[in-house]
């Protein structure tokens, strides 16, 4: 996908000149800091663009999407459903009952394995689909 | 992807209560956060209710003051993080992949979890009220030293902290996955400069929830930490870093609160004026600028603490006059030369914008660190965020309400309820809080749960409190036209209002990969508008290319080559 | 008042009137102009066929100069805000106070220190002792606080700063009126936030030594 990556690119030039403005400015390490951090978020993401799509920092519109590229989702993700209660729990649990904190701790590690399980099957019917499916197929991956 | 692509689970989707609290259709997650965000919004509006009986007259003590500092500390919390935000953010989740003609967001398990993640920090918040020491109680920017555990004891305070951590993190993975969404998963033709207005202000909203938020939960960690008993923030330059660490996502997240509705509200406009967005290379040029700007003006809410150089952020808060106002000549130059219907919708975009502006001047006002040194802490304040978020950026989401809302449910919204919920909210508002303004310049500070009785200020603050009770109605007006329009539907199709969008260009609601035609070509920001035009050129009706104003009365026929 | 202020020194209340006399009217201007523009929009182009619609878009020189204009009205605003910012932080922290007040903040209570005089007085929740000023002469009030974050706030005078632990910050501040004033904590700081009020009493130089000599008399306690 083409272009991804260059507004955010743009903006964090943008806020790069406003962290040397206040560096210059006020010389506070602490507000340098955190505005140097926001910098670094948004060129590490605008890289992880580039990495994984080196199309990201042209301009242009998207090329359609390789043929036989498909994609699997699934409809319903009880185990992602789970890791978020169990992360609140253990949170929860350091502030009210410390209990929580391992029955949250025992959820998230089950829910992590049935999420990693997830992703497996995910991966597995989308090379048994994309090794069934006839070259045009593809084609309609996004409704054209 | 198409309806062939492989399923991974066999539960049969969103069939029971679990599978729509656990789907992972866009849609279902974007629905299920608005609907939340709506429930804190009616219980951030109960607790302001409360306060407002309580300061209708001097010395009413109708709750204690402990309860009045619960109740503050709470409404300002529900309705930053546990509303707006949220609610920006649902519409994200629901309207971006549709507008930018995806068939999914990007990672969909990741946005169910961080529905889930932002929901638990909402309920663990709320669970407060029901502690021995009440619900957290020492603002929605918790000071230290105020915040630590000395001179805010009590589990409280520590569920408030730990409910912050949870729902920052849930809204900055959100953030992530808009972010995502719109760099990996724009249909092919879609450039970034052919992304709708809307999506563009949410693009610029993640930016900034990515790039802030997390300082916050590192701020949030830190205060915890400081509860639990290490000594994190130590006096002065402690006092300092907190406030500095806070404001970093503080003031930003005030525009998180406000781009996507100022998005929403464009698009209003430009549909119902029947013409596209004016100026969209300026307005995105200006978005960006807009949103740099805003992270870079946080201690101006410092500009009384004496630790921050006040002119750089005098310079930066006073130069977003400028982003702010190519917003509103595009929202002009929009309006002029259209065809202006004015639904209910559109009268909400246009009150956003209108009264937006009370706020932005008053921004501007209180930009300038001679005036906040009167202003600052004072009711004055009170009047110029409320008019920015409620007057503005809760009118914007009505607004895209009633505009998306045949999109959601397939139903519209009576007209006739619609207009009568306007017309109170808007009273309700200006009575509510254009009297803080001038109770703010004579003295009046905020977070007090009783104020002297000085000439005049018994009188305004009844007039507030009287306020406060038309918003409500105005909210329970609304109410019932959902209930109405969805009893007795007022079936709306794909397409109501002739829009612009590709959200349009599908069965309303969507099916569950969005889109089961083919998307029509996307040949700039408003495709389906461009597809309308052309085929008005090729029936020949005369479209003009001056100002509509000078053309003739109705369409002329006129043969045009094919 | 304020504007004839008698003396030389900084009157806040004098700076912030001054800005605010050019900020307002601008507000208020551009907000009518933007009312009547979009009114006078939606009013015109209202209710034609959809089709009548124009096509045009976009102007990028009329934008251009019009956010020219923007850059020119925020370059203008910030001159004005600087000058007096300049005037009331930098200029008034340079003049030769004709009083030093240590005014010390706690929950829920200011604490008043004359060293000079060695009077000590105290507002809050616990009782009301005035603060007492002369008039036309620059005050130094050192701020600081015992526990947690207060601001030190005399609407009349325009003007707060805060009450930060570990920390004395001067504001040098001058009352040009004799009169009675309210003050109060302006930073939420907890429970009987609401109480932690006082009043200002500013008297002539000359009345001002009367009552601090009868203060002293008395021994510096009560009012
Ligand atoms: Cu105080």
């Amino acid at each position: 996908m083409r272009g991804g990556a260059i507004p955010l690119l743009a903006w964090a030039c943008l806020l790069a000149v406003l962290m040397a403005g206040n560096w210059v400015w006020t010389g506070d390490a602490i507000q340098v800091g955190a505005f140097g951090f926001a910098v670094l978020v948004i060129v590490l993401a605008a890289a992880w663009l580039v990495a994984t799509h080196r199309g990201a920092i042209r301009r242009g519109p998207p090329e359609p999407p390789p043929p036989g590229r498909a994609e699997a989702a699934p409809d319903l993700s009880f185990a992602a459903v789970l890791a978020a209660i169990a992360v609140a729990s253990i949170l929860f649990g350091l502030t009210w009952a410390y209990f929580l904190v391992y029955f949250g701790g025992g959820l998230l590690i089950l829910s992590l394995g049935r999420l990693a399980l997830e992703v497996q099957a995910a991966r597995a019917s989308r090379e048994l689909h994309e090794s069934r499916s006839l070259p045009d197929s593809a084609e309609q991956e996004r409704g054209p | 992807m198409s309806a062939t692509a492989p399923a991974v689970t066999t539960v049969s989707r969103a069939s029971s209560v679990f599978g729509a609290a656990a789907s992972t259709d866009h849609k279902r997650i974007g629905l299920n956060m608005g609907l939340a965000s709506l429930v804190f919004f009616l219980g951030g509006g109960v607790m302001a209710l409360l306060m407002r009986t309580q300061l209708a007259q001097p010395h009413m003590q109708f709750v204690s003051d402990a309860t009045y500092n619960e109740l503050f500390t709470m409404h300002g919390s529900t309705m930053i993080f546990l509303f707006v935000t949220p609610m920006a953010m649902a519409l994200a989740i629901y309207l971006v992949p549709l507008q930018i003609g995806a068939s999914s967001i990007a990672a969909p398990r990741m946005v169910l979890a961080a529905f889930w993640i932002w929901l638990s920090g909402g309920i663990i918040m709320q669970l407060g009220w029901l502690t021995q020491e009440g619900a957290g109680r020492s603002g929605w920017f918790a000071y230290v030293p105020l915040s630590n555990s000395a001179n805010t004891p009590g589990v409280g305070q520590d569920l408030w902290t730990v409910g912050v951590i949870l729902a920052a993190a849930g809204l900055t993975i959100i953030g992530g996955c808009v972010l995502a969404t719109i760099a990996r998963r724009r249909a092919p033709g879609m450039s970034v400069m052919r992304m709708p207005v809307f999506t563009w202000t949410q693009l610029v909203s993640a930016l900034m929830v990515v790039g802030s938020f997390p300082v916050l939960i590192l701020a949030m960690a830190l205060l915890y930490a400081e509860r639990l008993g290490a000594h994190v923030f130590i006096g002065y330059s402690g006092a300092i870093d907190y406030q500095d660490l806070f404001w970093f996502f503080g003031h930003p997240v005030v525009y998180v609160m406000f781009f996507p509705f100022l998005g929403a509200a464009a698009e209003v406009i430009a549909v119902n004026a029947h013409k596209r967005w004016f100026g969209y290379a300026a307005f995105v040029a200006s978005m960006l600028a807009f949103a740099a700007l805003s992270m870079s003006v946080w201690s101006h809410h410092m500009f009384t603490t004496g630790g921050v150089t006040n002119q750089y952020f005098a310079f930066t808060s006073t130069a977003l006059v400028v982003p702010a106002g190519v917003e509103y000549f595009d929202m002009i130059a929009t309006l002029i030369g259209g065809s202006i219907l004015l639904r209910t919708s559109m009268l909400f975009a246009l009150g956003f914008f209108l009264q937006f502006l009370i706020g932005g001047l008053s921004g501007i006002f209180i930009a300038s660190p001679v005036l906040d040194y009167h202003a600052e802490d004072s009711y004055m304040i009170v009047a110029h965020f409320h008019y920015t978020l409620f007057a503005g950026s809760v009118f914007g989401f009505f607004a895209g309400i009633y505009h998306w809302f045949p999109k959601v449910t397939g139903a519209r919204l009576r007209e006739g309820l619609g207009r009568l919920h306007f017309v109170l909210l808007l009273i309700g508002t200006n009575m509510t809080f254009l009297p803080m303004f001038f109770l703010g310049n004579y003295g009046m500070p905020r977070r007090i749960a009783d104020y002297p009785s000085h000439p005049g200020w018994g009188t305004l603050n009844l007039l507030e409190t009287a306020g406060a009770g038309v918003i409500a109605l105005a909210v329970a007006t609304f109410l019932v036209n959902v209930v109405v329009s969805l009893r007795h539907r007022d079936a709306a199709g794909e397409d109501p209002w002739l829009g612009h969008t590709l959200e349009w260009a599908t069965s309303s609601p969507p099916p569950r990969h969005n889109f089961e035609r083919a998307l029509p070509p996307i040949t700039s920001y408003a495709p389906l508008l461009d597809l309308r035009q052309r085929a008005a050129d090729r029936n020949g009706a005369a479209m003009t290319r001056v100002p509509a104003g000078r053309a003739g009365l109705g369409p002329t026929p006129q043969e045009d080559a094919p | 008042m304020g504007l004839g202020a008698p003396t030389g020194l900084v009157d806040t209340r004098a700076e912030y009137q001054h800005v605010f006399d050019i900020y307002v009217p601008i507000a208020i201007g551009v907000f009518a102009l933007i009312v009547i523009a979009t009114l006078l929009a939606v009013l015109v182009y209202r209710r034609r066929p959809p089709e009548r619609a124009a096509r045009w878009y976009e102007h990028d020189r009329l934008e251009g100069g019009y956010a020219l204009l923007l850059v020119a009205t925020v370059a203008f605003l910030l001159y004005i805000t600087f000058t007096a910012e300049h005037r009331v932080d930098t200029v008034a922290a340079r003049e030769r106070p004709g009083l030093v007040v240590n005014v010390t903040g706690s929950k829920w209570e200011w604490h008043f220190n004359y060293p000079a005089y060695g009077i000590d007085l105290y507002s809050g929740a616990v009782g009301r002792q005035d603060l007492v000023v002369p008039t036309g002469e620059a005050i130094r009030f050192r701020l600081t606080s015992v526990d947690v974050i207060h601001a030190f706030w005399i609407p009349q005078l325009r003007y707060k700063h805060d009450l930060i632990p570990g920390s004395v910050q001067d504001s040098t501040l001058t009352f040009s009126r004799r009169g009675v004033f309210a003050g109060q904590c302006a930073e939420f700081c907890g429970l009987l936030h609401s109480d932690m009020i006082f009043d200002v009493r500013a008297l002539s130089p000359a009345e001002f030594t009367t009552w601090a000599r009868s203060q002293q008399a008395a021994g510096g306690g009560a009012a």
